[in-house]
């Protein structure tokens, strides 16, 4: 028998060592325990339908160089945080003092503050299940650490741009970690981009420790190009009566692969996931939700959507674990799907644990494709076909595009969705 | 306007209109009665150009286009309009999107400008008093939720809006009460026009009370097979279809619906 393929050493070796002296100790640690491990093949449940797309060649396991412009910078209503294949760039962001807020790169942490985040690194993810991340969490050059105290609160939506420039290949591992204190608020704006088009991988690692009352609001953008294989991973801990809402809007690629894991720690505690993936061509996207029950009142709403076309393939796998103690837990989650052609392939799959009695728990998940009755009657009225299935289609998203309480977020979103559609949907 | 010679059309290989003659002139309104499976709707659906429908032989022409030829889509843009049986709702689709593509598609196809936001609001609001449908069902989805006939409504509204040269109004009068037919039927009757044919199917005669035919036509077992004035359907109305020789579980009348 073939022996299982694992990690190629290559991967073992970060470049960078700007980081204070706790972080880079850290990472030396998490590189060591990296040595020898496994990666995920088909037989991996949880990379089940997704192994097949992850190709990690040895020339991708330099770390992109963090020097050049940020060419494709987006205008932000907001404030702005600019990364380029991992590493904070100062003179690219824009954001004033804020009173009660701190935002700073992992690189200008007193070691103090660098011992204090070390030690709550991966915190808030399961690593068995998120076997990717650990590499991040090796490889990682810079960071971007948001503190919140108390009560504070963001007036704008913060955007975190994360840019890779694929002149050559390599790999960026850009981290965020943010620390919301009680009754504290956030908007925040993750955006992955690329430029160039050699084949690189970006392993991203978000964490958020969301304290008693605190308000967070997440957005995650994927906007990367053809040549980017994206491993993200997004770890939240929720305490007492917080709030965590999260966006996701995913646009496919060679290798897409998003973990979200959800702690409900705290009683009263509640999170709204929504998701948006979008796929064509033989582009690949795959979302891995996790929602952990594990105090009680607590209430957790799911809702994804897929849409693949041509010979695309989406996935969507999503957890619920209500653990014995979470008495009168609410969780709803939906996943719908719609195939545009013959040739794509969604595959989804609830899966719940429930250990507490007393529970409300509701779970739906349907495949299916445009309603030719729906198509008749908008094509009857003169509309043409293509913008009958693109209203069909939109239909099918638009309640959660809507939803996304960013309005540049929702433009940038529906720019792609239009770009999208003129590829998909050819006049008859 | 509208002649369709010697039309037969068959569903999933089986045959269901089985030779249909019929002329339509500007101006006038017909209804097409008979019993339930006689083939009706199967006429207004491949009239309206449902590919689920296969024509098989015949013709069918519209100001001397032939019809056949055209996809559902340049059917509607040359001025066939079909007032479905059973709307289909469509969540996630506001009605007033749909309505505003619509009738901007017909002005484009016009060479018409392309009404804006502000402008189709005015005139959708104006029509919408017109059925009795109050504005607020514009902002919902396409028929989401709407009563049966809050839906046939919806459909007359379409069709004061996009203003067709042929109105097919299938069964459009099943599901209502006596009120809302009453509102439906002076939609109707404010399409009727010196250059609008009206094309009215239907079970039941007491739509015809309403809307006044200038021709009845009674279609059974795929074909034409009696024609005359409004009489024709008084008289069914009294005497059912059996007198026809046609069997039929249902009386023609108003009363039993």
């Amino acid at each position: 028998m073939k022996p299982a393929p694992t990690l190629s050493t290559a991967f073992l070796h970060p470049a960078g060592q700007s980081l204070p002296e706790p972080l880079l100790a850290l990472r030396k640690q998490r590189g060591t325990a990296l040595v020898d491990m496994p990666l995920p093949t088909r037989k991996t449940e949880n990379w089940k339908y997704s192994s097949k797309y992850l190709k990690l060649t040895d020339d991708m396991a330099i770390s992109l160089p963090a020097e050049g412009k940020t060419g494709s910078s987006l205008a932000v209503p907001g404030y702005k945080v600019a990364f380029l294949n991992g590493v904070m760039m100062p003179e690219a962001c824009e954001y004033p003092d804020l009173d009660g807020i701190s935002i700073q790169s992992f690189s200008d942490l007193s070691d103090e503050d660098a011992s204090d985040l070390a030690d709550r690194l991966d915190s808030t993810l399961d690593n068995k299940a998120v076997q990717m991340a650990r590499l991040n969490s090796a490889r990682f050059e810079d960071g971007l650490l948001i503190r919140l105290k108390p009560d504070a609160v963001l007036d704008q939506p913060l955007f975190i741009v994360h840019e890779v420039t694929a002149e050559a290949s390599g790999s960026a591992f850009p981290r965020i970690f943010v620390d919301a204190g009680r009754h504290s608020q956030i908007t925040l704006v993750e955006e992955y981009i690329s430029s160039g088009s050699a084949p690189v991988m970006v392993n991203t690692v978000t964490e958020f420790n969301v304290a008693e009352g605190a308000n967070i609001t997440s957005i995650r953008l994927n906007m990367e190009g053809e040549n980017v294989q994206h491993i993200g991973s997004t770890g939240v801990v929720q305490q007492r009566s917080s709030r965590f809402e999260s966006h996701t809007v995913g646009f496919g690629g060679p290798l897409r692969r998003h973990d979200l894991q959800v702690r409900l720690e705290g009683e009263g505690a509640e999170c709204k996931l929504n998701g948006v993936v979008v796929t064509q061509g033989k582009q690949h996207y795959d979302n891995h939700t996790t929602i952990e029950h594990v105090a009680a009142h607590c209430n957790s709403e799911e809702t994804y959507r897929n849409i693949a076309a041509d010979q695309s393939h989406a996935v969507f796998n999503g957890r619920i674990h209500i653990h014995q103690d979470a008495q009168k837990s609410n969780a709803d989650m939906n996943n719908k799907n719609l195939l545009l052609s013959n040739g794509a392939e969604i595959d989804t799959k609830p899966e719940l644990e429930i250990y507490a009695d007393d529970v409300k728990c509701a779970h739906g998940a349907t495949i299916g494709q445009l309603d030719e009755t729906s198509l008749f009657y908008l094509v009857s009225r003169g509309i043409g076909r293509r913008e009958a299935n693109v209203l069909l289609t939109m239909a099918f998203i638009n309640e959660l595009v809507e939803q996304i309480p960013v309005e540049a977020v929702r433009e940038t979103v529906q720019g792609r969705l239009n770009h999208f559609f003129e590829q998909t949907f050819q006049e008859a | 306007m509208l002649s369709i010679k010697n039309l037969h059309a068959s569903v999933e290989g089986k045959e269901i209109l089985k030779g249909i003659n019929l002329e339509i002139k500007a101006g006038e309104v017909h209804a097409i009665m008979g019993p339930n499976g006689s083939g009706k709707s199967t006429l207004s659906q491949v009239l309206a150009g449902n590919e689920a429908f296969e024509v098989t032989e015949g013709e069918i022409t519209l100001n001397g286009e032939n019809l056949l030829e055209l996809e559902t889509e340049e059917r509607a843009r040359e001025g066939i309009f079909l007032a479905f049986q059973y709307p289909v709702e469509i969540p996630g689709v506001s009605n007033l999107q749909f309505l505003r593509t619509a009738v901007n598609a017909m002005r484009q196809h016009k060479g018409q400008d392309e009404m804006n936001a502000a402008e189709f609001m005015k005139l959708a609001k104006e029509i919408s008093k017109q059925v009795d449908l109050d504005p607020s069902f514009l902002k919902r989805g396409v028929n989401e939720g709407f009563s049966g006939g809050e839906k046939k409504r919806n459909e007359i509204l379409q069709a004061l809006l996009l203003q067709p040269k042929l109105a097919i109004l299938d069964e459009t009068d099943s599901g209502l009460d006596i009120d809302a037919l009453k509102v439906v039927s002076d939609g109707v009757n404010a399409l009727r026009a010196e250059d609008r044919a009206i094309l009215m199917v239907t079970h039941y005669q007491r739509l015809l009370n309403h809307i006044v035919p200038d021709y009845v036509h009674v279609l059974a077992g795929g074909k034409i097979i009696k024609s005359g004035g409004r009489e024709l359907a008084l008289e069914l109305e009294e005497r059912g279809y059996g007198w026809l020789g046609i069997k039929d579980e249902e009386p023609a009348d108003s009363t039993a619906n």
